[in-house]
Order: structure tokens, then sequence, then C-alpha cells
């Protein structure tokens, strides 16, 4: 991701089509494999206006319950993704400037859908095995820090 | 694939009595197939353009009349460029079947069939349009050889068709190879169009279609290529001073099914179709031709036309041999072959 | 289909669920079940992932990002309110009216609403308390002036807009400036009157000597939203390379000319961003499948059959487009309201002749509204966790400034020209 920073500054002025395809390999990739990291410090995008006011129990139950249906929805979607990778190998199809075979860009999606997914796993089992309520394994729930404690970053969306 | 003469004639026929006998001609099909034959389905169309530009007069035509001759029980949507999608995502979705017909043309598929990349050379077909149509119909590398191409990754070509001739918007005219030094072109970004006018000693760059009216209003571009119509509706003529009738190809447009619904249909669905696509060619020739003529008034208006001489035709026509050699290294997949026999059949017919 | 496919969107939004999921999940479901007109392989919807965000101009989220993160953590927004501070702190009303304009000043160098309320409403509420406003008040002027940052260009509302509808962002952030401007002025206005009636006490005068000195100081800021917003109006540069400038513009000010960044925080901070970025990406990706699904099933031409009647005025189509953003961004971040909703209303609109600029700017004037009205509005939220304030307290001072920005929609509607003068 911070490539994808260094890369894109590098990028302003006209985009030439090398640019703009070498702007979207580095999107994708950097989009994808942010879903796992993104994961792990619990700052997906997401909306927990009914979550923040239940009771600590539900919320526990929740804070189970969401990353395993999550995982299973991600390892659902790397399975069907995979078999679009496999397709447009294929294909064969070729990017117009570079003539980088395209299914590797592609790639990423199951991988970052994969990734994904184990990080929810890992989610769901810092949850079973710890008392508190984690919100991704690096992310206590910022609803059980004491206010002075939370971290801006924690609320922080765009 | 398409015969050759046959289509020839009644494409000229078509062009003919287009306009008063259309309503009799489509009642006589309804006609002669009852509409009991056809089972109730939906076909999606795709195309690369919006509104009422030329592709998308072309599916909504093609829906109109298999709805008229199948009694309303094959309904074709028509989808508008973006709308499923992105120019890859369109060509996936024939591919894989999810859509069913659409219009192609090199710049969206010609990363999918390298060979059809052809129809980007400079001065290959003849200045005239009318006689590129001619090329069009006739061609046996297009119709035989380029079709095949098209076959290998799952395509059935049906018909080519030209949407008129390519032309030059730029803020200084554009009259002659000399003056292309560094001038700042706009391609779609595929090499071979940035070859072609590198080739005249333009800076060729592939900048993005959303940004090009301001890039084009502030210099950052100094001019760009596309048919009359195209120009006229995406208002460049307002921020450019000139347009040169360069002629220097057509746009290209090919009527392009998958290949494996295509065979899979019953034959009086697929007679239906063929039968449609061929009446409309030469429909078409005549609502680009429209077209391209309303909008060349609309344009003159605002931007002044240049013309190019036989001489300067001539030199931009010899800068742009090389670049054929180019296509047979770099881009063909058949060493050149199917542009070899088609520069031949073009000779033939130009009598050049 | 429709009520399916949003129906369970709306579920697994409600149930916390990471963003992405449900706007990946429900169309995938929906096609899954068979319950659209026609028959998809579901695989064809994966390219729809990629092509979501291979936008060129999608790379300006990530800078501007970038570039208000930068500023954040330095002193540029220190220096701006000082500026303005000591011009018209001592006025009736000055420090709330400081706020407002701080608030606006800062939203057009930063794309980001939250940015906003962090980098301005953290300094000013302190300084409004001391003058003698409640903390209701306060917050509530904070909140709602950062919403400015969301219709002054930079923004990221109007570049989801842009992505979505194929708009130039440039034109968007251009038609963006009057209305941001209006809504300063009316929050001005309303300050104010608050404080004459409320009798708040004035605070000293600055001198003339101060001023100069604060002037010379904000210089530099102040430079900023001059060079993003009259390069992309004297069309300089889009608005990709605008936001690059910015980035560059931020580094020079906060790390060689203020020192208050350290190039060592640097990575922490492109981390920070890189992470809102990919998280937000997801979105715009997932977006795109249901944006999809809906032109396939081509939504918004049976929507504007069966609800809006066979000739719907322009007005009748404008206000149900205001009432489903605003409502939808009461509870929903205004981005996913931005990718779901404008796909389904843009082609109803500019059907019955909406302009797509002003319709872009109508929208995000909805989600700047929307989004600091409770229940669930995001900058509420926010503002919650920045002030370690309970709700209740936070959403108490909304209600006029939720009444002005009512009553500025209602003209934008009437008076496209609002937003299309500068065009
Ligand atoms: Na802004
Ligand atoms: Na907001």
């Amino acid at each position: 991701m911070i490539c994808m920073n260094v890369i894109s500054r590098q990028f302003f002025g006209p985009s030439i089509g090398f640019h703009s395809e070498v702007a979207k390999f580095a999107v994708v990739i950097s989009t994808f494999m942010g879903i796992s990291y993104a994961a792990r410090k619990g700052r997906h995008i997401s909306m927990s206006a009914i979550y923040d006011t239940v009771p600590w129990r539900i919320r526990k139950a929740m804070a189970i319950l969401i990353p395993l249906v999550t995982a299973l929805i991600l390892f659902a979607l790397t399975y069907v993704s995979f078999e679009y990778v496999v397709n447009e190998y294929e294909r064969g199809t070729t990017t117009a400037y570079l003539g980088m075979p395209t299914y590797l860009m592609y790639l990423f999606i199951p991988l970052g859908f994969f990734m994904g997914g184990i990080q929810f796993v890992r989610n769901l089992f810092v949850n079973i095995v710890n008392k508190e309520v984690y919100i991704g394994t690096d992310a206590l729930d910022y609803n059980d820090n004491k206010p002075e404690d939370r971290h801006i970053d924690d609320q922080m969306q765009v | 694939a398409c015969g050759g003469d046959t289509d020839e004639e009644e494409a000229d026929n078509g062009g003919e009595d287009t306009g008063d006998n259309t309503e009799e001609t489509t009642d006589d099909g309804s006609g002669e197939e009852a509409s009991g034959d056809f089972e109730e389905q939906e076909w999606i169309f795709i195309t690369e353009e919006t509104g009422e530009q030329v592709q998308m007069a072309y599916a909504d035509e093609f829906a109109k009349r298999i709805d008229e001759k199948s009694g309303g029980n094959i309904t074709v949507e028509t989808y508008e460029f973006g709308g499923l999608g992105s120019e890859t995502d369109q060509v996936v979705q024939l591919q894989e079947g999810t859509a069913q017909l659409a219009v192609t043309s090199p710049g969206f598929i010609g990363n999918t069939v390298k060979e059809s990349q052809i129809f980007g050379l400079h001065f290959l077909f003849p200045e005239s349009v009318e006689e590129t149509q001619q090329v069009l119909n006739e061609s046996e590398a297009i119709n035989v050889d380029l079709v095949e191409q098209y076959e290998e990754v799952g395509l059935e070509p049906l018909a080519f068709w030209t949407e008129g001739a390519m032309q030059w918007t730029s803020n200084k005219p554009l009259a002659a190879p000399a003056d292309f030094e560094n001038f700042k072109m706009r391609t779609q970004g595929s090499e071979l169009q940035n070859e072609s006018y590198g080739a005249y000693g333009a800076n060729p760059d592939g900048y993005s279609w959303g940004e090009l009216y301001t890039a084009l209003e502030n210099g950052t571009m100094d001019g760009q290529e596309n048919p009359i119509f195209f120009i006229a509706d995406a208002s460049f003529h307002e921020v450019q001073d000139y347009m040169t009738l360069s002629n220097h190809n057509n746009y290209v447009a090919t009527t392009t099914v998958n290949q494996e619904w295509y065979d899979g249909l019953g034959e009086a669905e697929r007679a239906l179709v063929d039968e449609t696509v061929e009446e409309l060619q030469s429909w078409v020739f005549d609502e680009q031709k429209r077209q391209n003529e309303e909008f060349l008034s609309v344009i003159e208006e605002t931007t002044e036309i240049v013309e190019i001489s036989e001489e300067d035709r001539e030199e931009f026509k010899e800068l742009a041999m090389p670049v054929r050699d180019f296509y047979r290294e770099n881009i063909s997949t058949v060493d050149g072959a199917i542009l070899d026999k088609l520069e031949q059949e073009i000779e033939e017919i130009t009598g050049e | 289909m429709l009520t399916i496919l949003l129906g369970i969107m709306v579920i697994l939004l409600l149930l916390n669920f990471p963003m992405m999921i449900p706007l990946i999940v429900a169309p995938f479901v929906v096609v899954l079940l068979g319950y659209t007109k026609f028959p998809i392989d579901s695989s064809v919807m994966v390219g729809q992932l990629v092509t979501g965000i291979e936008s060129y101009q999608l790379l300006c989220v990530p800078l501007f990002i970038f570039a208000a993160d930068i500023m954040t953590a330095g002193k540029t927004s220190q220096r701006l309110l000082d500026f303005i501070g000591s011009f018209i702190g001592h006025l009736r009303g000055g420090y709330a009216v400081t706020t407002a304009a701080a608030c606006s000043l800062f939203g057009a160098i930063s794309g980001s609403t939250q940015a906003t309320v962090v980098a301005i409403g953290k300094p000013m509420r302190e300084r409004l308390l001391k003058v003698g406003y409640k903390d209701s008040s306060a917050m509530a002027l904070i909140i709602n002036s950062s919403d400015v940052a969301l219709l002054i260009p930079p923004s990221i509302g109007l570049i989801m807009y842009g992505l979505v509808s194929g708009e130039s962002i440039g034109e968007l952030f251009i038609a963006g400036i009057i209305p941001g401007l209006i809504v300063f002025l009316a929050f001005t206005l309303y300050s104010v009157i608050y404080a004459k009636v409320k009798n708040i006490p004035l605070s000293d005068k600055a001198t003339w000597k101060e001023r100069f000195y604060s002037f010379r100081r904000a210089l530099f800021p102040l430079g900023f939203p001059i060079l993003v917003i009259g390069g992309i109006y004297l069309g300089w540069f889009s608005a990709t390379e605008a936001a690059g400038i910015s980035v560059l513009y931020a580094l020079i000010l906060e790390v060689v000319i203020f020192r208050a960044v350290h190039i060592k925080q640097l990575p922490s901070i492109a981390l920070s961003t890189g992470l809102v970025t990919s998280a937000v990406f997801v979105l715009v990706a997932g977006g795109q499948v249901f944006t999809y699904l809906v032109n396939l099933e081509k939504i918004p031409q049976m929507l504007s059959d069966a609800v809006l009647g066979s000739d719907p005025s322009t007005m009748y189509v404008l206000l149900i487009v205001t009432i489903f953003f605003f409502v939808g961004c009461m509870f929903v971040d205004p981005i996913v309201v931005i990718l779901v909703l404008t796909p389904i209303f843009a082609p109803i609109a500019s059907e019955v002749g909406v302009d797509p600029i002003h319709l872009g700017i109508v929208i995000t004037f909805q989600a700047a509204l929307g989004s600091a009205t409770p229940p669930f509005g995001v900058d509420i939220f926010t503002a919650s966790a920045v002030f370690n304030k309970p709700y209740m307290e936070v959403i108490k001072g909304t209600p006029p400034y939720i009444l002005i920005m009512v009553l500025i929609s209602v003209l934008l509607i009437l008076f496209p020209q609002i937003s299309l003068a500068l065009l």
C-alpha cells in the first residue's frame, strides 16, 4: 500500500498508456491485498450503530458470528474469482500497452479474498480464545476501551 | 462467414429502397415465418457507443426488426457502452455467452483478436467510404481468414461495416506530415496507433477518454482522431480549431456473436439473425452517412475544415507503409498473411 | 428482484458486516438464486470488481487523503485558525465564524470531512468553550461546518459520484464551490445571530501587527486551495494531477518549511492512508458488481416507469433523489450510498433533463447533510469519538444546522444555476 502511494505519486502528469496500466495493476493488487490487512486492524468500514449499542454479551456473539460468516463468504468468493482467473488465462488476453497477460492481475483477487478469509478466521479465534471483544487481531473493540485511551484512528473513516 | 458478391448486390438493392419499402419488407418477413415458430427468449446485445450513435442505432434497429419478425417472441435488450462494465468486460461477457450479440471494434477487441487491428492501419483502405464498405463486403481476407481469427476465441463475426472515415481534429492545421512534428496526438493507447502517429513525427499518447475534452481545451493534448459523428457527439469541435478530412482509415465495426450460442440456435432463429444482419448492412451504411453528413455541417459552423492535397496524401501513405511491416512483425499472429491478401484485394477493387 | 437485492444488503449492513460483504454478496446471491431476468455466469461478475477500480481518476482518492493526513499531522490547521481568528475573532460570534471559515478552508484543502473534524474541530472546540459556548452547540457547529469539506473541492463524495456516473471530476469540483460558499455564509449568519441572542461575550481584538504576522504564517496554507481549485478551474490540471500536486505541496509545507512532520513519520502516515484507501477501494470494487446487476436488469428504466409515472417533472425526480440520498446517508456511510443509489437514479434524472453535474452536487449535498443527521450519520460518531462525548450530547445542538441545510437543499433544487454558474 505504501508502494501504491509511492508509485501513484510518480504518475501525475499526462496519463500515458504505460502509466495507467502500471497504476491499474498497483491499485488492483493493493486493494485486494489490503482486505486482510484492514481486517487485522479492524479497519473495514462497517455500519456499527446497532453493534455499538447492544449489550456486551450480544456484541461478543456478533464478534464471533460475523468473522465466521465473512470468512466463509470470502472463501466462496475465492473460488468464484479463481474460476474467472482460469477463464481469463484460457482467453489469453493481454494488456494493450505492456502486452502483459491480464490473468496475472486478476490472480490477486482470489489471493486477496483468500488471505482476507484467513484473517477473518484469525479474528474469529482471537474472540473465542480471549475474554475481550476484538474487532481485528490487532484491534480491541473500541467500545471496551476507556474513552481517553481511544485512538482517533480507530474511528476514522473517510 | 458471409459470401462475397451476393452480399454486395443485396446491399446495393437495399440501399436504394430504404425508407419507403422498409416496412413492406419486414412485413413480408414476419408473414413467412409464423411467430409461433419462435420460443420466447431474450437476447443481450452490447455496443461500444451510447445514445443514438451509430452502433446503438444499429442495435436498436436490430432489436426492432427481430421483435417484429418474431411476432414479439424474441426480445433483444440493447446496452450502451459502460452499462455492463468496461470494454474488457464486454468482450468477456460475449466470449462467456452472458451476452449473445455485440458490436465490436479493434479499439475494444484488438487485445483479444490481435488481427482485428488491421483496420487501424492508416491509408490502407480506399479513401472513399463507399469503396471501403465494398471491400468489407467482398474481401475474402476479411470474411474468411480474419473471421477464423475471431472463431479461435469463441466469437463469430457476422458482418463488417464502416461507421465512417476517421478524421483528425486539432488546434493547428494538419494538412501535411510535417504538421505532425512534436504534435501531441491522443490515441486509444494501442501499440499500433502509437507507431502510426510516431511515423509522422507526432507524440502519441493514450490519454484517458474521460479527461480528453479538458485536455484538448487547455492544450494538454493537441488533437485526436474519430469519425465525424463521434467528434460532434463529444463536442470536441467546440475546443478544437481545425478538423482535417483525413480519411486515413475507417472506424470498422463488427457485428459479433457468441459462437456457441450461434451454433446452438435453431435453424429458424439463425436464419432470422442472418437475414436481419444482412438487411442492416445497407441500412447502417446509410445511417452512418446520414449522421456523418449531418454532423459535418454542425462542425463546420465553429471549426475550420482542412483538406489534404493529393501529394500530401501520397506522402502520408509513404510514411505509413513501414507501419504495415510493424503490423506484420509485431501484431499479426499469421505473419501478415491476411494483410498481404487484403492489400491485393483492395488493389483489385480500386484498380490502383 | 430489487427488493431482495436491497433487502439482503440492508440486513447484512445492519448486522455490522464489513460493508464490502453486503455490496458483493447481495448481487451474487441474487444471481445464484436465479432472480435475474437473464441467466448470468456468476464468475463474469468478478471482472466487474476490477472494472470498479481501474479508472485512472480514482488515483486522486489516496493522494488527497494522503495530503490531508500529512496536514492533519502538521501545523497547517493551526496556522489557518490563528489567521482567521486574528481578523474576526473579536467580532460578535467571531469564534463561531472562525470555526466555520476554518472548516471550509481546511475542507477546501482536504477531501475528507473526518480529517476536518479532527484537524479544526479539536482546537476550535476548546476556544469556543472558553468564550462561553455550550458544548453541544460547539460540537454541532464543528460537525456541520466540516461537512462543507464534502462540497468544496476536493471532495471524496464528488469523486465517488464522478466515478460512478462517468462525469468529469474537475467540473464537479468547480460546481461545488458556490454551494459550499452558501453553506458557509449561512452558518456564519447563524453564528452571528446566535452569539447576539445568547449574548456571548466579545474577545480582544488583535492588533494589525498580530494580524500581519498571522497572515504571513498562514500564507502557504492559504495558497493551497487557490492553487488546487484555481488550477482545476483554469484547466491547468486534472483532478488526479491536482491531487498529486496537493501531496507535493503538503510535503513541502509540513516537512520542509514548517518542519512539523518528520520524514520518519511519513511511512506510518502513508500506511494509514493506504489502509483507508484500500478499505474504500474494496467498496468501490464491490459497488461496481452491484451497478452491473442494476444495469443488466435495466432497473432504472423499470423504476422510472413504475414509480415515477410516464411523464415525471424534473422537480419531482430531484425531490425523490434528495429524499433517497438524505435518508440513505442518515443510516449508511455516504460513499456506499453514492455507490449504490447513483447507478439507479442518475439514468432516471438524466432522462427528465437534470444536468448530471447538478445532480452530483444535489446528491453530495444530501450526503453531507445525511451524514451529520441522527440517528447514524457517520460524522456524529466521529465527533463522539474525537471529543469523548456521549452520542446524545453531540446531536443536541444539530437541529438548527440541519434546518439551514434543508433550506439550502430546497434552493439547490429550485435553482440549478447555483451549481452550474461557474462552469
Ligand atoms: Na473538500
Ligand atoms: Na459527511
